[in-house]
Parts: C-alpha cells; sequence; structure tokens
C-alpha cells in the first residue's frame, strides 16, 4: 500500500475483533507497527508512558464504544487532557457496531474524533482513512 | 297548697323563666300570652306590657296566623313537651315588622288557671346563615357534592353533581345514595355505608378499589370520592365530593402504554445492536477461511460455508431490519409535504426497477400533507415496490396512485394488477416478518409492509388491503391532518 503509517492503535474488548482487524492492516500492509489494546484503560496507560520507555508513538488510533470500564466516550476524554503536541500526531477513528444516529451527533460534540465507521474494519475502508491521513484532511475539518 | 309556698314557686317559677337565655312565653288554651321574660322583650322589641293578655299570633308572621289555632289546638289535645313543627321551617315576625326564623320548643303546664303551654324560641337567623353559607359552598364547589344523611338519603347536591350524573336535583333529593352507583355495586352499598357511620373520619373512599359511579342513563364512569363526615345537631351527615377521572385514567393508561413502548423500543435497540456483534464476528471468520484458507478446503467445505455465509448475512438483514422498524418515526419532525413531487422522487428512484419489468404508473393529483417525509417516501417506496414485485407472469405492471381527502384525514391507495392476495391474509402481511410467498419466486424479508404498518400508526392512520387472487391489490393508507 502507498498510503501507509508508521503505526497503529487498536482499541477494543473484543478479541476476536482485533484478531480481524489487525488481519486487515497486516493484508493491506498499512502499518509497520500495529498495536492492539483490549481496554481502553491500558491504551491510556500506553500513550502516558510511550516517551519515557521509548514506546512507538501511534499515527492512527482505532477505538470501540462499547467497552467495559473505561468505554469509548470516557476514552476520548481522558485523551483530551493529554499532551496537545501528541494529540496534533493522531488521528482517532471510532468504530461501532451499528450506525446509531445518536451516536453520531454525540460524536460531533468531542471535538477530537476524526470520524466514524461501521465495524467491521475493510480494505476500502482503511484505504479511504489513510488517502485523507495523507491528504491532512482531518485536522482542518471534521469529516463527518 | 297555702298561698304562701304558692307565692314562693310563682317567684322561684319567675326567676328560672328570667334567667334563661332564650324567650319565654306562657300561653293559655285560648292562644294569650299570660307572662313573657326579659328575652322575649329583647327579642321581640316588644315590652310585656304590649304582650300580656294579647294573643300569641302577633308574634307570628301574618301568613301563618290561619293554621295557627289549629296547631295549638292539636297540641292541647294531647299536650307534651315536644319541638313545635317538626320539619317545618318556622319564623317569628318583630315589632319593627322583621321576620327572623325560629326554633320553638313547647312545655305544656299544669297551673290552677289550666292546662298552659311554656313556649321557648330560639331566634336560629345565625344557625340558617351558616347552613345556608355552607349550601352555597357547596353549590359553588367544582367538584360534585353531595350530602347523605345515616340512612343513606340525599339531602343536599349541587349543580356539579346534576351536571356530572345527568339528574336534576329534584329527582335526587330524597332518593337513596345507591342510584348513583352502578347496579352490580349496589347491594353491598349499605353495608359499607354503615362501616363509615360507625367510626366517621375524612377519607377517600374504597381505599384501593376502582370505584365507579352510574350517570342516569345508565352509562358508568370511573370517580374518586372524599368523604367528610359532618355533625349536625340532630345527626351526623356525610358531604361526599365526587371527582370524575375518566380523563385521568385514560391519561394513565396513555402513560403507561408509551412507557411499555419505549420499553419495547429500548429492548429492540439493545436487541438488534448487541446481536450484530457476534453476527459480526461469524461473518469475519467466514472471510478468513475463504480467503485465507482456500487451498486447504475442499468444495463441499466450501459450498457449506457458503450457505453459513448467506444465512448470516441473511440474519445481519433481519437484524438490521428490527433496528430500522424500531427506530422508525424517532427523532424526525413533521413537515409539510408535497405528496407530487415525494412519489415522483420515490419514482424517479425506481427508474431502473420500473423500466426492466416496463410498469406504467398512473398518477393523480396528490395533496399536500403534514408528516414524517423519511418515512413517508419509504412507505411509497414499499408499496409501489411491491406492486412491481409481485406481478403476474407476462403481464406488465399497471399501477395507479391517488388519493381523497376529508376533515380528519387523507386517504392514499396504490392499486396494482398484480398477484393479488387471498384474503385469509389479509392481516398477516402487515406482520413482521411474515412472508406469503417462497423465497424461490419472490425474495424478501417480510419487512417492508411492517414498516408501512408502522408509518402509517404514526401518522395517527391506518393501512389495510382490498384484494382478490389473481386479481390485483390496493393498498390503501390514512395519514391524519396533523399539526404541526
Amino acid at each position: 500500500m502507498n498510503n501507509r503509517v508508521n503505526c497503529i492503535m487498536l482499541v477494543d474488548d473484543n478479541k476476536s475483533d482485533n484478531f480481524f482487524h489487525e488481519r486487515v492492516i497486516r493484508k493491506c500492509n498499512a502499518a509497520d507497527t500495529i498495536i492492539t489494546k483490549e481496554s481502553a484503560q491500558e491504551a491510556l496507560d500506553y500513550l502516558k508512558t510511550r516517551e519515557s520507555v521509548e514506546n512507538v508513538n501511534p499515527d492512527l488510533i482505532f477505538l470501540d464504544i462499547n467497552m467495559p470500564g473505561m468505554n469509548g466516550w470516557e476514552f476520548l476524554e481522558e485523551y483530551k487532557k493529554l499532551d496537545k503536541n501528541r494529540q496534533s500526531t493522531m488521528v482517532v477513528i471510532m468504530l461501532t457496531t451499528s450506525d446509531n444516529s445518536d451516536d453520531k451527533v454525540q460524536a460531533k460534540t468531542t471535538g477530537v474524533l476524526s470520524d466514524f465507521k461501521t465495524k467491521p474494519l475493510t480494505k476500502e475502508m482503511l484505504e479511504e482513512v489513510l488517502d485523507k491521513f495523507h491528504n491532512d484532511n482531518f485536522n482542518e475539518e471534521n469529516t463527518f | 297548697m297555702d298561698d304562701i309556698n304558692k307565692k314562693h314557686s310563682e317567684l322561684t317559677f319567675q326567676a328560672i323563666v328570667e334567667a334563661t337565655p332564650n324567650a319565654i312565653v306562657l300561653v293559655n288554651k285560648e292562644g294569650k300570652i299570660a307572662y313573657t321574660n326579659n328575652q322575649t322583650e329583647k327579642l321581640f322589641g316588644y315590652s310585656r306590657f304590649e304582650l300580656v293578655g294579647q294573643m300569641v299570633e302577633m308574634l307570628i308572621p301574618e301568613r301563618f296566623h290561619r293554621h295557627h289555632p289549629q296547631f295549638r289546638g292539636t297540641f292541647f289535645a294531647s299536650p307534651e313537651t315536644r319541638a313545635m313543627g317538626s320539619g317545618r321551617e318556622l319564623f317569628a315576625i318583630r315589632k319593627d315588622n322583621v321576620e327572623f326564623p325560629v326554633e320553638v320548643g313547647l312545655n305544656p303546664l299544669v297551673t290552677i288557671d289550666g292546662t298552659m303551654v311554656l313556649v321557648s324560641i330560639i331566634d336560629i337567623t345565625t344557625r340558617k346563615k351558616a347552613e345556608e353559607r355552607f349550601r352555597l359552598v357547596v353549590e359553588s364547589a367544582p367538584n360534585a357534592m353531595i350530602l347523605v344523611n345515616k340512612e343513606g338519603v340525599i339531602t343536599l347536591i349541587n349543580k356539579q353533581t346534576e351536571k356530572l350524573f345527568g339528574y336534576d336535583r329534584r329527582e335526587l333529593i330524597g332518593q337513596k345514595l345507591e342510584i348513583l352507583i352502578p347496579e352490580k355495586f349496589r347491594a353491598g352499598h349499605p353495608h359499607h355505608r354503615n362501616m363509615f357511620f360507625s367510626s366517621p373520619s375524612v377519607r377517600s373512599m374504597g381505599a384501593g378499589r376502582e370505584l365507579f359511579a352510574a350517570r342516569k342513563d345508565g352509562s358508568e364512569f370511573p370517580v374518586e370520592i372524599g368523604l367528610n363526615p359532618i355533625e349536625t345537631d340532630d345527626e351526623t351527615v356525610v358531604l361526599a365530593s365526587i371527582i370524575d377521572i375518566t380523563e385521568r385514567k385514560r391519561h394513565e393508561a396513555f402513560v403507561k402504554l408509551e412507557l411499555k413502548n419505549k420499553e419495547l423500543e429500548h429492548f429492540n435497540y439493545i436487541a438488534s445492536h448487541d446481536l450484530q456483534e457476534p453476527l459480526r464476528t461469524v461473518s469475519n471468520y467466514i472471510q478468513i477461511l475463504e480467503e485465507d484458507f482456500s487451498v486447504r478446503l475442499d468444495e463441499e467445505a466450501k459450498a457449506h460455508l457458503q450457505t453459513i455465509s448467506n444465512a448470516t448475512k441473511r440474519m445481519s438483514v433481519l437484524v438490521r431490519s428490527l433496528l430500522d422498524f424500531s427506530r422508525l418515526g424517532q427523532g424526525q419532525k413533521l413537515v409539510p409535504i408535497d405528496c407530487n413531487v415525494l412519489v415522483q422522487d420515490v419514482i424517479a428512484d425506481l427508474t431502473g426497477l420500473i423500466q426492466n419489468s416496463s410498469a406504467i404508473i398512473k398518477l393523480e393529483e396528490l395533496p399536500k400533507i403534514n408528516g414524517y417525509e423519511t418515512e413517508l417516501r419509504q412507505l411509497f417506496q414499499n408499496l409501489i415496490n411491491n406492486a412491481i414485485k409481485f406481478r403476474r407472469k407476462g403481464l406488465p405492471p399497471a399501477i395507479s396512485i391517488g388519493c381523497w381527502k376529508n376533515g380528519l384525514y387523507t386517504e392514499f391507495y396504490v392499486a396494482d394488477n398484480g398477484i393479488g392476495i387471498d384474503s385469509r391474509h389479509f392481516e398477516r402481511i402487515f406482520h413482521i416478518f411474515q412472508r406469503l410467498n417462497s423465497a424461490r419466486d419472490y425474495d424478501g424479508y417480510g419487512i417492508g409492509l411492517a414498516n408501512c404498518k408502522k408509518i402509517a400508526e404514526i401518522h395517527g392512520g391506518a393501512i389495510w388491503v382490498e384484494s382478490e387472487l389473481g386479481a390485483g391489490s390496493t393498498f390503501r393508507f390514512t395519514i391524519s391532518n396533523l399539526q404541526i
């Protein structure tokens, strides 16, 4: 794939979804590194400590909404509190099970979400996301 | 009895009479006043010299003069201590000709001058005024109010009671209260009444039971009844305050229904949302098997995998349909809709299908109505789509769409010349996931007409079909005139 990124992070409590999404990303050869986290807290901990332990900086995060403990929305609240410089290089895409219009309305109010996609992640979806990422469309317009 | 003693007892009598707080008049058989006290002078405005020796009728308004001597005669025929005028309203008249209501007690007194009557007179103006005030309060109360005595006889009602029950007050007063109770509850009521009078207290009636009242025309309605015991001079009566709670009950039922609907929609949403997830996992892994294990699977295994895949896709569509169905009309706004434009748009969307089937659609002039646009579009699309889909082999679909309007709603129709529907199935076709035709001939999920039904219903309307097997169908639906 032409539009490769360095690192993609998957945050989903559903192991098989993570497995499947990771496989799609690998098949597309879309990233050098894929990090999978099975809870929002683990993902947040990773982002907070990554500099000190020289973790890889994810360029893209695919985030599930419905997770036990901290859910996707709560993750976003915590994510907003992170260092702005770190945020600016990252793009967060919400992955959901169904296209609930209420969720879309809520997504618009968060201010950090870059897109909103219905599971499962497909090759086409990934290409679209990466195209946008490289054209730097995310930060200028919130593309819903 | 010697004179001294006699004198002594006369003095005692006078002292007692003067000391009583009531007006006392001693009257002889002929009706002449023999003696009066100070209170009488005060009450009537005469001095005792003006009274003694005069006929007692001078203290009575003239309209009663004619019958009074006769009443007096009756008393002296069998003298006994009693209240005068049982049940009648009594009036007295003052020297200045002002009348006032009185209560009169009669006590026979045997003297040497013969039997006399000691008349005790109480001015009850204040009491009467209080009674009148009470009557006015009851009359102007916003609830129906009924005063009932221990025997269950209605003694007073107000205007609201007349209105609520459809009786004139003359028809109710003197009747047993049970006339206002539905027949099936009448027999048990006197028992309840007696229980109340055995320990009267302010309380609502029926404690937890549903209460019903009956109108003059026999119709029944739910009520709430408050009971207030009132102590009068003679007895305890009860003032019942009655509220028609038909509206409240209707509202309660409505709220309950709405709550149930909300619950159901929530359930529907959760079910379809959470069901999608494992379903997605199944189809994801079918994909993995197909893509990564293709070389290791033989043709038979691949065929089975295809069957699993098809079933999963179908279930996914069904679950999503259920979700869409539950969401119909939610969060939508009523807007003015030009149905001509809307139906033209639908026809434009279906161009491919229409051309492929050589369908002809005849469209009458349609009105502008208020409705939920997306839903209404879906309704027309489903009906037109069905009209084309269920066509007869070798006969191009001919569809006509029109409507008529009255003050309450607009009735639309979509008529076709297709395969028609057996009248046995007229109801069933509108139920979700019900299909009449085999998937081999006509594919589908049995969701379209269920959606149509719900869409008509959220517009305050209904949908039904007129059809004959092999002779086409006419779907009709109504849309209420909705205010935005």
